[in-house]
């Protein structure tokens, strides 16, 4: 690494020195941003590099921005009005229609979980690339859908929207997918506070198949410390194609 | 306390959900913020709506800002960064009014108070990429003040894709070592 030699093209060192400066077209850049959040190893060194390069914009002078701004940031965040659609043409802008159904599922909760889980006959096996979906239903009773958890294999990630806001003060949640007897795999853990997608190791993709069960577990903080869930499950449901 | 560390503790309080202080950060940052936006989308109306989306951002993640990870400035510009060239990316290229723009930028207001403290970064970063051949370190600029994509910066250089990536790795990799020494 502290040779000045190339990095080789292709290698995870050159992908996080591109990510930071900026210099990725708009899919790889997704394709990273999404891995950050599953890959704390490459997070690092992209994290590194930027904190290299972050002195630069002391070059930049500052312009002022309009009051409008502060006024819609304002308004937006603490306003009751009407939620606005994010216009950013980032990853999250997908996210919308995955935000749709969570709200959709909040209202009939019990119902929609009762058919994604008791859908009667053979598990379906899902056309190549098609989008599953699993209503994650607190597994405290009487309470709402926690997160809508949507796998798209094209991506080879989870996209997880939160319905509900969950409090799980010092733990971390986890993901588990598991398939009919199988011992739980960890899918890594996950952040509950904002819509994410979070990337599934592509040894575990083959497993995200309708009728598997997607569930979220809180651990100590890092993930559990012996591979499987050691904590309060506090969300489960299967998925289902969509 | 140093302008760094009052950001890290305003961060602290927006992370808790204390709605003055992102009323705070945002007064002693936003012009930073808007200056870097700006240069890189260089229209008025969409580094706008990018600078909005960035303070709301921040606001929904300001808990997970680990100071021992990140300076809070470059981890705000960093958003914000991101944020402008995702927008870039999506538009597919730069508006005709490009030269006017830029000239206009490069007439704003002075740099914010609580740039005050990156000043001396800069000037090692500085150092450290003038220790480089020039041609590499305008492309370093390039891509990291304008959003470039290599392949963008490969046609308006006239450069190959391979080489100019090769300038940029080295060039990076060769100012890291500078700064580390």
């Amino acid at each position: 690494m502290t040779e000045l030699d190339n990095l080789p093209e292709g290698s995870d060192a050159a992908l996080a020195l591109d990510f930071a400066l900026g210099a990725l077209d708009g899919s790889t850049m997704r394709s990273v941003e999404l891995r950050l959040r599953s890959d704390p190893v490459f997070a690092r060194e992209v994290a590194r590099w930027q904190e290299q390069l972050g002195p630069l914009s002391g070059e930049v002078a500052g312009v002022a921005a309009p009051d409008t701004v502060w006024a819609a940031v304002d308004r937006e965040l603490f306003r009751a009005a009407p939620p606005r659609v994010p216009a950013a043409q980032s990853i999250w802008a997908t996210l919308a229609i995955w935000r749709a159904v969570a709200i959709g599922a909040t209202g009939v909760a019990a119902i929609a979980l009762g058919l994604l889980v008791s859908r009667p006959g053979a598990a379906p096996v899902a056309p190549p690339g098609a989008l599953l979906a699993a209503s994650m239903a607190s597994t405290d009773s009487g309470k709402a859908v926690l997160i809508t958890a949507t796998y798209d294999p094209t991506r080879g990630a989870v996209i997880l929207t939160p319905a509900a806001a969950d409090a799980s003060h010092g733990l971390t949640p986890e993901l588990w997918v598991i398939v009919g007897k199988d011992a739980p795999k960890s899918l890594g853990v996950i952040d509950l506070k904002d819509p994410q997608a979070h990337r599934i190791p592509a040894a575990l993709r083959a497993r995200m198949n309708s009728g598997a069960t997607l569930a979220i577990s809180l651990e100590p903080a890092g993930g559990s410390p012996t591979g499987a869930p050691t904590g309060p499950v506090v969300a489960a449901g299967k998925l289902a194609t969509i | 306390m140093s302008g760094a560390a009052a950001l890290v503790s305003t961060l602290a309080r927006i992370g808790a959900g204390d709605r003055d202080s992102l009323k705070m950060l945002y007064d002693a940052t936003s012009a930073k913020l808007f200056g870097v936006i700006l240069r890189i989308l260089l229209e008025r109306g969409e580094a706008e709506d990018v600078l909005q989306e960035v303070y709301i951002t921040i606001w929904r993640k300001a808990a997970e800002f680990d100071p021992t990870r990140a300076s809070p400035i470059t981890w705000m510009v960093t958003i914000a960064r991101n944020r402008a060239i995702d927008r870039l990316r999506a538009r597919g290229s730069r508006p005709t009014t490009t030269l006017d723009a830029a000239a206009e930028v490069r007439d704003a207001a002075p740099t914010a108070d609580v740039a005050i403290d990156a000043v001396n970064e800069a000037l090692r970063v500085n150092a450290a990429l003038a220790t480089l051949d020039p041609r590499h370190a305008a492309i370093i600029r390039s891509a990291y003040f304008e959003g470039l994509t290599y392949e963008a910066m490969s046609e308006r250089e006239g450069v190959p894709i391979g080489t100019l990536k090769s300038w940029v790795r080295r060039g990076l990799m060769r100012m890291r070592t500078v700064l580390e020494s």
